[in-house]
C-alpha cells in the first residue's frame, strides 16, 4: 500500500537546470567579506540601554522577597522591574512560564529582575545591588525521580495550564505530557518472541553551542510600536508569542514587529521563544530607547533551551530469522522547568521511537517530566538522537544475540514505503535499503582492519536513522516574488538562513522555475512586517515547505508573464515556455522576448499603449493532509507526521586500548533528500551534522551539580569539537528518491545528519573492544576504565 | 566586557614596576600576556584595583644562550618558544609543551613565565620546567633573588613570588639530554590538562620526572627518578616506576576526569613518555611534536 | 585613558576605561564588527584580529594594551577585493552561519603568511583555536589548502588522513 498524497508540486520530469548543481552560496560574499551582519552588529545610536538580568541561584526556591533600591539608585541605570511589572504567561505548545518568575523559580539562573542601564558595564554591576530572599525548597533533578508517587510537584497549577489539544498533561503530578501509543498487541508479541532483549540507555544534556549567543534589541517607540531585532530561527512565531503575551499591555498582532538578520548558528536553540521576551516586555517600560539583551555564553549554556536528558528503557522482540515482532520503548524526559516547548520533543519521540524498522507490536511511552534543570527544548534532532542511541546500541546486540549479521538484521527489518506507522500511517518513499547498502560499501563493512599499531585497535559500526518534521498539523510557509528592470529577483520569505544554506536553495528553485539565474536572485531575510508568513525554521522541513511555497510564487509568477506576452502577441499559453530568461514559443521558433523588456515596464501594442505591468506572485504552502488527532491512550488516528527522511551512518575507528582514545579513520553517511536542490549544500549538512553528533557521543555533556547548577558552562569543559576534532575522512552519500509532495522531489535532512552519531560509535566501540557502553557520552574515560576492568576480569 | 574597573599603568621601567606593586599591596596583579588575568577579570575571579602591564620594561623578551645556560625573559610568549632556533636545537621540549597550549591566538600573547605564575594546577609549563630544574629569577623593589623552580609552586594558584617582585626571566642549563611532555585532554582539540607528565634525560642516565594536573600544584617525583637513575630502560623497570605512580600523585576527581582515570593515565603517558624521552636522547625517539596520547 | 590604535591602516584617538576591552572598543568605538562577541573568555576563536601581524583574542587584550599597534580585521584584508583564500572560502561554500567566518579567515590568513604551502595538520592547528558549530571544518580546512595551489576549485579533492595524529 503507498500513501497518496493530496497535493503535487513541481515538474519533475524536466530537464532540471539549476535544481541539482552546487550553486555558489547567495550569502556567501557577505559572509566571508565581514559584511554580514548579526543583530548585535547593528548600531542603534547613543540612545541604546542595555539589559542584564538578576538570576535565581536556586534550582527550587519561594521568592520571599526583592530589594531594588540600592540597584535602582545606581549609577547608569533607568529601570528595575520585577515580575510584578509583568505577571503573564507564555509558551509555545503548552504555556507555563512567566516571562520574569512570579512567586517561585525552579531552575539555577532563572530570571527573577532586570536592570535597565546606560552601559551594559553599569547594569551588571547594578544587577549585583538587587537583593532577593528566597525560601529554599528541595529541587528534583532527575526524571524518575519526579515520576514517583511521593515526588512533591513543580507545577501544582499544571492541571490550569493552556496546551494545545495533541499534549496530556497529567494534573497532579510532574507528568507534563503522556505520549502513548498502543499498536498491536505487545505483550503476546514479546511472549511469543524467540528473543528479547531489555535494558536502559541513558542520554544526558546537551547544549546547541551557536557560537553567536542569544541577542535581542527590542524598543518600543512614542507610536507604541514594538519592533524586536532577535537572532531567531522563529521571527513569525515570536511575534505571535510576543503579541499574546504582552496583549495586556494592548498589543496586537500589527504593533509587533520582528526583524530577523543573518543569525550565527541556530540547531533549534534559537526556535521558539527564550530570552527574547525579557527583552520585549523591558523596552515596553523605556518608551523611546532600544534596549539590547545579549546573553553570555554563561547564560547561553544555563538558560536558554537545552536539549533534554532521557532514561530510556527498551525491550523488543525478535524471531530466529530475524524478524522484529515487538518494540516496548518507555522514554523518561528530563524536561526541565518548563515545557512549553520540550514537551513536542517527547511528543515527537513517543510517535517514532521504534525507529527507521517495521514493527508490528508497539508499545510506546514517552513521559514529558518537570524537573528542576533549565527548560529543554528543540535541538537538532528534536528528540530522535536521543532515543536513537539506545536503540540502534540494542539493535546490534540483538543482531550478536540471535547470530546475525547487524547488517542484514537492519536490512531485514528496514522500514520501506507502505509499512505501517506507529500511529496507523504510512510510511512514505524512501531509500533506506540504498542507504544502508551504500554505507555498508563505503566502510567495507565485513573487512576487518589491523592496526599496525600495538597499542590500538580497530573498530568498525553501522546504525540506522529517520525523524519527521514535528510541527502543528497546519504549520505554513510564504513566499512573495517581485521582478526587477533588468530581469532579477526579489524574494522574500520567512525561513531563517541558519547557515543551512536555505536562501540559496530557496533562489535555485525560483531559478529554476523561471530561469533566471540565481546570481541575480537576492532572498531576504525575515520581517515580519514585509516578509510574509512563516511558521518556523526548524523540523528540516523549510526546503520542503517554503521550497513549496516559492516554487508556487515562481510558477504564478510564469503565469502572469505567458498571459502578458499572450495579451500582446495572441500565443496561446501553453505554447510558452521560458529558457535563458527569454519567454519562447514552441509554435513560432522566431519568437524571443527577454524578460528585462517587460517585467516592471509591460509591452507596448500596436496602438502606442501598454500592457503588463510589474510582475509580483505569491505562494504558499500549508499541508492539507495531517491532523493532530489521535486517541490519547493509544495515538492512533491521526496524521501527525507528514513524512520521514531516512538514512544509515558507518564509521571505522581506531582506539587506543590504554586511554580509550578514538579516532574517527572513516565516516560515511548516507541520507535521502528525495532530490538534492544543491547537493553541495547538503554534502554540508552531511559533515556538519555528523560532527556535531560525534562530539555528543565523545566528549560533550552538561555537567550539574547536587543543587542543579550547570558546572560546565563555557567552552573550556563543555568542549565543542575543533579543527582537530573531526574525522579523517567522510563520504557524504546522497540518496535520491523523491518525495512525491516535495519541491522537484525533495525533503529535509538538516537534523538528520547528527540522529546516529551516537550509537555508531558504540556500535563500533564494541565491534573493537567487546565493551557495551550505555550512557552517553562515550567518552575516552569510560572506554580506558571499563576495558581495564575488563582486561582486569 | 569586564564589569568590575581598576586603574593601569604600563611602567617602563622595572624599578618603576615593582615600585607600583610595593605600593598597592593586596590590590595589584601583573599584566604581560593577560590571557589568563583578563579573562579572571572578566570571570570575577580577581579583583585588583591596579594592573600594571611590563610589556614596555626593556629586555625582557629575551631568548638567549650563555654558554648551556639558556635564558627566556618573562615575555617570551609559546609562539616565541615554537619559533625560535635556539629552542629548537637546545631546548625542543620546550616547543613541544608551546603546542599543546591552547591555540595560536592565545599562544601569540600567552608567556611561558605567565603560565607558572598563573600557577593552576594543569599548567603546562609547570612539569617540563620542573624536570628542567630551571631557576627563576625575580627583582623586586629591594633587588634580585632566585628561586629554584622546586620551591616556586606554594599552591593551588599560588607561588613563591613576592607580591612587589616580577619575574624577569628564567634559566635552564641544556646540556645534551632527550625530553618529553604528555598530555592528557579530552580530545585532539585546545584542553586544560587533565594529567600531564614531563621528563628529561641525560646521558648519564640521570632522569627527571614531573607531573602536572595531579595534584594542587605540579610535582616532582624523587622516588621514581631515583628507581630509574643510572639505568637504562627496560621493560621491569618502566613497570616498577609506573607501579610507583598512584603512590607520587594525589589527583582529584573533578567533572574534568576521575582520580582514578588520571592515575591510570598517569602510568600510560610515564611509561610511553620514558621510552620516548630515552629514544630522543639517543637520536631515535619520535619527532619532538608528536603525540604519544 | 587616551588610546591611539592603528584599525585596517585608519589612526584613531581614543578615549576608553583601563576595563574596556580591545573586541569592545573595536566594535564600539571604531565600528568595526566583523570580529565577534562569543565566549569573551578566549575559548572560541570569534573576536580574532590581527595585532602587528598575528592573531590575538580581541575580548582578551585590553584596549589599552594596543596603544601604538597596528590591528588588521577582515574588513581590512578584504578592502581591496577578496583575497584569494577568501575567493575559495567563497567558491568552496565552506561556511555556513559565518558568524566564526571572520576569526577563521584571520587564522588562516596568519598561517599562509608564515607557512604558504601548509600541511592538514598544520591547517588544523592554525585553525584549532577558531570553533565552529556548522561545518565540521572539512570545507573550511579544503579551502586553506587550497590556496595558493593551482586549480582548486569546486571539485573537491578526497581528504586524507591527519598527520601527526596518529597514536
Amino acid at each position: 500500500m503507498t500513501t497518496t498524497f493530496p497535493f503535487e508540486a513541481g515538474a519533475k520530469d524536466e530537464e532540471l537546470r539549476t535544481v541539482g548543481t552546487d550553486a555558489v552560496r547567495i550569502d556567501g560574499l557577505d559572509k566571508i567579506s565581514g559584511a554580514a551582519e548579526f543583530v548585535d552588529d547593528i548600531d542603534f545610536g547613543p540612545g541604546l540601554l542595555h539589559a542584564a538580568i538578576v538570576e535565581s541561584p536556586h534550582a527550587y526556591a519561594r521568592i520571599l522577597s526583592i530589594d531594588t533600591a540600592a540597584a535602582e539608585q545606581a549609577k547608569g541605570v533607568v529601570r528595575v522591574v520585577t515580575g510584578k511589572d509583568f505577571p503573564y504567561k507564555f509558551g509555545m505548545y503548552m504555556e507555563d512560564r512567566y516571562i520574569f518568575a512570579q512567586d517561585h523559580v525552579r531552575f539555577v539562573g532563572e530570571q527573577v529582575a532586570g536592570v535597565i542601564a546606560r552601559t551594559h558595564r553599569e547594569a551588571v554591576q547594578a544587577v549585583k545591588l538587587v537583593k532577593v530572599v528566597y525560601e529554599v525548597l528541595d529541587p528534583i533533578l532527575d526524571p524518575k525521580r519526579a515520576f514517583e508517587a511521593d515526588a512533591g510537584l513543580i507545577h501544582p497549577d499544571l492541571g490550569d495550564y493552556t496546551h494545545v489539544p495533541w499534549f496530556f498533561p497529567k494534573a497532579g503530578t510532574n507528568i507534563a505530557h503522556w505520549r502513548k501509543i498502543r499498536k498491536g498487541d505487545t505483550e503476546k508479541a514479546l511472549a511469543e518472541a524467540d528473543y528479547v532483549l531489555e535494558d536502559t540507555y541513558t542520554v544526558p544534556r546537551y547544549a546547541h553551542c551557536a557560537i553567536e549567543p542569544h541577542v535581542t534589541v527590542s524598543k518600543l517607540d512614542h507610536a507604541d510600536r514594538l519592533t524586536v531585532w532577535t537572532a531567531s530561527q522563529s521571527p513569525h512565531t515570536q511575534r505571535h508569542l510576543f503579541a499574546e503575551a504582552l496583549a495586556p499591555l494592548g498589543f496586537t498582532h500589527k504593533d509587533v514587529r520582528v526583524i530577523t538578520p543573518y543569525i550565527g548558528g541556530g540547531f533549534g536553540g534559537k526556535a521558539g521563544v527564550s530570552m527574547e521576551i525579557l527583552g520585549a516586555a523591558m523596552a515596553t517600560l523605556v518608551k523611546g530607547r532600544p534596549v539590547k539583551l545579549r546573553w553570555t555564553r554563561e547564560q547561553e549554556f544555563y538558560n536558554t533551551y537545552q536539549r533534554q536528558g532521557v532514561v530510556a528503557e527498551l525491550k523488543v522482540g525478535v524471531m530466529n530469522d530475524g524478524t522484529i515482532t515487538a518494540v516496548e520503548h518507555k522514554l523518561f524526559w528530563d524536561a526541565g522547568a518548563y515545557v512549553e516547548y520540550g514537551a513536542n520533543v517527547v511528543n515527537a519521540a513517543g510517535l517514532s521511537a521504534t525507529g527507521p524498522y517495521r514493527v508490528p507490536n508497539i508499545t510506546n511511552d514517552s513521559l514529558c517530566m518537570y524537573t528542576n534543570l533549565p527548560p529543554g527544548g528543540p535541538y537538532r534532532g528534536f528528540g530522535y538522537s536521543e532515543f536513537h542511541f539506545g536503540l540502534e546500541s540494542h539493535m546490534d546486540r540483538i543482531a550478536e544475540a540471535i547470530g546475525m549479521d547487524p547488517v542484514d538484521f537492519r536490512r531485514k527489518n528496514a522500514i520501506v514505503e507502505g509499512d505501517e506507522l506507529s500511529y496507523g500511517g504510512h510510511m512514505n518513499p524512501s531509500g533506506l535499503i540504498e542507504a544502508i547498502n551504500k554505507v555498508a560499501d563505503a566502510i567495507e563493512w565485513g573487512v576487518e582492519e589491523d592496526s599496525d599499531n600495538p597499542n590500538t585497535v580497530m573498530g568498525k559500526g553501522v546504525a540506522l536513522f529517520w525523524k519527521a518534521p514535528a510541527m502543528p498539523p497546519n504549520a505554513s510557509s510564504a513566499s512573495f516574488l517581485k521582478f526587477n528592470e533588468d530581469g532579477s529577483l526579489n524574494i522574500t520569505v520567512s525561513g531563517m538562513e541558519l547557515g543551512q544554506g536555505y536562501l540559496t536553495v530557496m533562489a535555485q528553485i525560483a531559478s529554476e522555475v523561471l530561469t533566471v539565474p540565481v546570481e541575480k536572485i537576492r532572498v531576504e531575510t525575515p520581517d515580519t512586517d514585509r516578509n510574509p508568513y512563516e511558521w518556523q525554521t526548524v523540523a528540516s522541513h523549510v526546503t520542503w515547505s517554503s521550497g513549496l511555497a516559492v516554487e508556487k510564487a515562481a510558477i504564478e509568477a510564469r503565469g502572469k508573464i505567458f498571459d502578458v506576452i499572450h495579451q500582446v502577441y495572441g500565443y496561446e499559453d501553453d505554447s510558452l515556455y521560458l529558457e535563458s530568461e527569454r519567454v519562447k514559443c514552441k509554435t513560432d521558433p522566431s519568437f524571443e522576448k527577454p524578460l528585462s523588456d517587460f517585467v516592471i515596464d509591460g509591452i507596448q501594442t500596436g496602438d502606442g499603449t501598454w500592457r503588463g505591468g510589474p510582475i509580483i506572485a505569491s505562494g504558499k504552502f500549508m499541508p492539507e493532509f495531517t491532523n493532530a488527532l489521535s486517541d490519547p491512550e493509544t495515538g492512533q488516528g491521526g496524521h501527525p507526521n507528514v513524512h520521514y527522511t531516512v538514512g544509515a551512518t558507518g564509521v571505522v575507528i581506531e582506539i587506543d586500548k590504554d586511554t580509550g582514545r578514538i579516532w574517527v579513520r572513516k565516516a560515511a553517511l548516507a541520507v535521502d533528500a528525495g532530490k538534492a536542490i544543491n547537493p553541495d549544500l547538503v554534502k554540508g549538512q552531511i559533515v556538519g551534522g555528523l560532527v556535531q553528533g560525534l562530539a555528543t557521543v565523545l566528549y560533550e555533556d552538561m555537567r550539574f551539580d547536587e543543587g542543579g547548577k550547570m558546572l560546565n558552562p563555557n567552552f573550556t569543559d563543555y568542549k565543542i569539537p575543533t579543527a582537530f576534532d573531526i574525522p579523517d575522512e567522510v563520504v557524504p552519500i546522497i540518496v535520491e528518491v523523491p518525495q512525491p509532495d516535495g519541491p522537484f522531489g525533495a525533503r529535509g535532512v538538516g537534523e538528520h545528519t547528527m540522529i546516529a552519531a551516537a550509537p555508531v560509535i558504540a556500535n563500533a566501540v564494541y565491534n573493537a573492544l567487546g565493551i557495551r557502553i550505555k550512557s552517553m557520552p562515550v567518552t575516552q574515560e569510560k572506554i580506558a576504565m571499563t576495558y581495564l576492568e575488563k582486561s582486569r576480569s | 566586557m569586564i564589569a568590575k574597573e581598576f586603574e593601569y599603568r604600563r611602567p617602563a621601567t622595572l624599578g618603576e614596576a615593582t615600585h607600583l606593586l610595593a605600593d598597592h599591596p593586596g590590590s595589584v596583579r601583573v599584566l604581560a600576556g593577560g590571557t589568563d588575568l583578563v579573562a579572571w577579570l572578566r570571570d570575577d575571579a580577581v579583583d585588583p584595583d591596579l594592573v600594571v602591564d611590563i610589556k614596555d620594561i626593556p629586555d625582557l623578551a629575551d631568548i638567549r644562550l650563555d654558554g648551556q645556560t639558556l635564558h627566556i625573559g618573562s615575555l617570551v610568549t609559546f609562539t616565541n618558544l615554537m619559533e625560535s632556533d635556539l629552542v629548537a636545537e637546545h631546548a625542543p621540549l620546550l616547543a613541544e609543551m608551546s603546542e599543546t597550549v591552547a591555540s595560536p591566538g592565545i599562544r601569540n600573547r600567552a608567556t611561558l613565565v605567565g603560565n607558572i605564575c598563573s600557577a593552576v594546577p594543569s599548567c603546562d609549563a609547570g612539569p617540563v620546567l620542573l624536570a628542567y630544574n630551571t631557576t627563576v629569577h625575580l627583582t623586586g623593589p629591594n633587588g634580585s633573588r632566585n628561586i629554584d623552580i622546586n620551591d616556586w609552586f606554594t599552591g593551588v594558584r599560588e607561588t613563591a613570588r613576592r607580591e612587589d617582585e616580577v619575574v624577569t626571566h628564567l634559566t635552564i642549563e641544556v646540556p645534551k639530554h632527550g625530553g618529553v611532555y604528555v598530555k592528557l585532554m579530552r580530545y585532539a582539540g585546545e584542553d586544560l590538562a587533565q594529567a600531564a607528565v614531563g621528563i628529561v634525560v641525560y646521558p648519564n642516565l640521570d632522569y627527571r620526572v614531573a607531573f602536572g594536573a595531579v595534584a594542587p600544584t605540579p610535582i616532582r617525583s624523587a622516588a621514581i627518578e631515583e628507581a630509574l637513575r643510572g639505568n637504562g630502560l627496560n621493560d621491569d623497570l618502566i613497570n616498577l616506576v609506573v607501579a610507583m605512580v598512584p603512590d607520587e600523585i594525589s589527583p582529584i576527581t573533578d567533572m574534568r576526569a576521575t582520580a582514578e582515570y588520571r592515575t591510570h593515565i598517569t602510568g600510560v603517558m610515564l611509561r610511553r613518555g620514558l621510552v620516548a624521552a630515552v629514544g630522543r636522547l639517543a637520536g631515535t625517539g619520535p619527532e619532538y611534536g608528536t603525540r604519544l596520547i | 585613558m587616551e588610546l591611539e590604535i592603528k584599525v585596517n591602516g585608519e589612526q584613531w584617538a581614543l578615549n576608553v576605561a583601563p576595563a574596556d576591552v580591545l573586541l569592545d572598543v573595536l566594535r564600539e568605538q571604531v565600528g568595526t564588527k566583523s570580529p565577534k562577541i562569543g565566549c569573551e573568555r578566549g575559548d572560541c576563536g570569534s573576536c580574532t584580529v590581527l595585532m602587528d601581524g598575528r592573531t590575538v583574542r580581541s575580548c582578551l587584550v585590553l584596549a589599552v594594551e594596543a596603544e601604538g599597534h597596528q590591528i588588521v580585521t577582515v574588513e581590512g584584508i578584504s578592502y581591496q577585493g577578496l583575497s584569494e583564500l577568501q575567493d575559495l572560502f567563497l567558491r568552496i561554500n565552506a561556511f555556513q552561519c559565518g558568524f566564526c567566518a571572520p576569526g577563521i579567515v584571520l587564522s588562516a590568513t596568519e598561517l599562509l603568511e608564515h607557512n604558504p604551502n601548509p600541511t592538514r595538520h598544520d591547517v588544523q592547528e592554525a585553525l584549532a583555536g577558531n570553533l565552529c558549530r556548522c561545518t565540521g571544518y572539512e570545507p573550511i580546512i579544503e579551502a586553506v589548502l587550497g590556496a595558493g595551489q593551482p586549480k582548486v576549485g569546486l571539485d573537491r579533492p578526497a581528504t586524507g588522513p591527519a598527520e601527526g595524529d596518529r597514536p
